[in-house]
């Protein structure tokens, strides 16, 4: 015990020292905030630009008017005849204008507008256009029908159903609750499941075809029983992952609150930063003492099921690109795994998913899934025990491969030579 | 007293026999040479020592006791092919692998300190290994072998990988470390350091013991009546067909001639027939070296 304990704290601490772990682990939660700050940031460096002139050249002289000066563009409205050639005419101005617009006189009929440019046009110019004429041209049209009171009939007439989802809880009490947060949370769980096995299962085995390779491992086990060594390895690994994961929810979970604070106190409160408070106030409202118990509890059992195949896969092989004819099912059945819990999005408790859920390779990424949709409290227990056999099974088979596969040297070991290994 | 006892054991894997009945002793505080050709099973029976593998049958005992896993902290083992941590630093490597064989680490840290000074490696302590000669790195890899003060020190090919002046320092050790009380197990193909240092011997081939015992009587009895004579100025040695024959084939660069005595003649009358017949200015007895032995022995039982 004292041994392992010792394997650990090696594993553990030469790979937190490293500057690589401090640089990843400090760097991620910036990157990821970074790229979900740069359209906000966008948006406001937008915002505080120049405005560009736009030349408007209304044949019909009715809807010049609808096109209103924004943040963005200024319109300058020419009274025009028909344009048979909007080039000469454009060159006619002292060409400092971003584009021009030309309405056409059967524009009632055709709902078709020309922008001209000399450059590309840009979208938010098209839209805002397209937008604004739509409503002035709808309303006309309304109009020129000549009923009485129709413009406030059709407005009665619009629905826009807005869904507000109250749940149940076990006490009666009723609350707001947010699926969709819950669901991102749950896939967000999810991918990092699958992320940090892939990672640091890959970590695990080439770990061990270092020691292999270094030839280091002849005298550790000269010191203590190869399961030790192996357990020690995976376990140290597993708590350097949840160490960087407890820095990334600590770094982003600071930020963002940190965030949250100010954009309620902003000074312009723009759209965007209504959305942003909508978003805090949806995050906040997950529970996330179920998750995170559950995220523990798959997290720690995906992660002994994969590491531990991982590290035996890294005893029979001489150098890690050796590894690969071991290592491409893994990957696959984890990327099956995804794609799966992406799938059961759809339908959270549909044959598909609940199978996923139950099969011990691919539980640990489709339940992070589920879990928000409340899933029986037996398929839960069923699944978990299924996944720990399996585990504990996968480890035991593990400890055998790795025993003798690390002092086999110099030589490719077939599956076959694998199952005799076991069975030793 | 005997340190190691290891009786009758056999160790298979799947398609062939490592070990086969192999039997040998180990007393108390002996420098012990086990021997034989690569494939021969010494590596098997080393791990087998070490806890590492398990003999099918037969039994290792240790101190008179059978041998359990918790012995491994008494003894200390280098294996032929070295290897630590390249990324790790050499203290920290030291006493990681002292607490390893169970060392407290108050007590690791400290004879990590000797040893470093008494190899004068002190200031390499901090560094990470992989940055150290390799000289330097077999050093740290001793230390780390012998920190724990084992009682058994098992060492797979010493002496490879060292310069002259480095393997005299490692030789110098090790019998240090047998003054001290330690029993050493040596595997080696470097038959002029097993005549240097080891007192008895086990030759391994095929997975057998061909040849068991001390060195000096082992030499002895492999002896061949042949003889080193040298003879006052430029005298040439007068043919005797009857009792001798010169050979042809003698080690580069001795002095003298080499003569095999024929059978039934002893050296007494060869002494007596050349200083009657020459004038006879040396007279000693060839002894096969251990490498002949070696050689002769494995080739035979082929």
């Amino acid at each position: 015990m004292n041994k392992l304990k010792l394997i650990i704290a090696r594993e553990y601490l030469e790979m937190v020292k490293r500057k690589s772990f401090i640089v990843i682990t400090l760097l991620m939660p910036l990157l990821v905030l970074l790229v979900g700050g740069i359209p906000v940031l966008i948006s406001q460096l937008n915002g505080g630009g120049e405005t560009k002139d736009v030349i408007v050249i209304d044949e019909t002289g009715k809807y010049a008017a609808a096109l209103a000066d924004n943040d963005t563009y200024h319109f300058v409205a020419l009274r025009g005849d028909t344009v048979t050639d909007a080039r000469a005419f454009y060159e006619k101005t002292d060409g400092s204008s971003e584009a021009m617009i030309v309405i056409p006189r059967d524009i009632d009929s055709t709902a078709v507008v020309n922008i001209y440019s000399e450059g590309t046009i840009n979208l938010s110019l098209r839209e805002y256009v397209a937008g604004r004429l739509s409503d002035t041209i709808s309303q006309a049209r309304i109009a020129s029908y000549n009923i009485p009171e129709l413009k406030s009939i059709i407005d009665k007439a619009n629905v826009d159903v807005t869904i507000n989802s109250v749940k149940w809880s076990d006490d009666g009490s009723e609350s707001e609750s947010s699926t969709e947060m819950a669901m991102i949370i749950g896939m967000i769980f999810s991918m990092f499941i699958y992320m940090f096995v892939l990672m640091y299962g890959a970590m695990i085995m080439n770990g061990v075809v270092e020691e292999k390779t270094n030839r280091i491992v002849e005298v550790i086990v000269s010191s203590c029983k190869p399961f030790q060594l192996m357990m020690g390895k995976i376990i140290g690994v597993g708590l350097v992952g949840l160490t960087q994961f407890a820095v990334w929810v600590l770094v982003i979970g600071a930020v963002v609150l940190a965030m949250g604070g100010v954009s309620s106190v902003g000074v312009d409160a723009g759209a965007s930063e209504d959305m942003m408070a909508m978003i805090m106030s949806q995050v906040a409202s997950v529970n996330y003492l179920p998750i995170i118990s559950w995220f523990v509890l798959y997290f720690i059992g995906g992660y002994l099921l994969y590491a531990a195949l991982f590290a035996a896969f890294g005893s029979a092989v001489d150098q890690a690109s050796d590894a690969s004819q071991f290592t491409s099912p893994i990957i696959i059945i984890m990327i099956v795994a995804l794609y799966a819990g992406m799938g059961c999005i759809d339908n959270p408790n549909g044959p598909m998913a609940v199978w996923c859920s139950m099969i011990p390779f691919t539980s640990p990424i489709v339940m992070m899934i589920r879990v928000p949709y409340d899933v029986p409290a037996w398929q839960m227990v069923a699944s978990l025990a299924l996944l720990y056999a399996t585990a504990a099974g996968i480890v035991w088979v593990a400890a055998r491969i790795y025993r003798t596969g690390i002092l086999m040297y110099g030589k490719k070991h077939t599956i076959k030579d694998i199952f005799k290994w076991i069975k030793q | 007293m005997n340190f190691i006892e290891i009786n009758d054991v056999v160790k298979r894997y799947s398609g062939h026999t490592a070990l086969d009945g192999v039997s040998l002793t180990v007393p108390q505080g002996c420098i012990y040479g086990l021997l034989g050709p690569n494939g021969a099973g010494k590596t098997t029976l080393i791990r087998i020592i070490n806890r590492i593998t398990h003999q099918d049958s037969g039994d290792v005992l240790l101190d008179g006791r059978p041998i359990v896993d918790e012995d491994v902290t008494r003894i200390g083992y280098l294996p032929e092919e070295r290897g630590l941590y390249k990324k790790m630093k050499v203290g920290e490597q030291i006493v990681y692998l002292a607490r390893l064989k169970g060392m407290p680490k108050s007590v690791a840290v400290k004879e990590m300190n000797d040893w470093l000074e008494r190899f004068e490696l002190t200031e390499w302590r901090d560094k990470k290994l992989e940055a150290l000669s390799k000289g330097m790195q077999q050093k740290v890899q001793f230390i780390a072998t012998v920190i724990h003060r084992p009682q058994l020190l098992i060492f797979d090919e010493p002496f490879s990988g060292f310069d002259p002046v480095n393997s005299e320092q490692l030789k110098r050790e090790i019998l240090r470390l047998r003054d001290g009380g330690s029993t050493i197990l040596f595997s080696t193909h470097n038959m002029e350091s097993v005549e240097a240092i080891c007192e008895q011997i086990t030759l391994i081939n095929h997975s057998k013991v061909v040849l068991q015992g001390n060195v000096a009587q082992i030499r002895q009895n492999y002896k061949k009546n042949i003889i080193a004579v040298s003879l006052a100025g430029d005298e040439t040695l007068p043919q005797c067909d009857g009792m001798f024959t010169v050979m042809d084939d003698k080690p580069v660069g001795a002095s003298g001639e080499y003569i095999k005595l024929n059978d039934g003649v002893t050296v007494r009358e060869a002494v007596s027939w050349l200083n009657q017949n020459c004038n006879l200015t040396g007279f000693s007895e060839v002894l096969p070296s251990m490498n002949e032995i070696f050689i002769e022995t494995v080739t035979s039982k082929q």
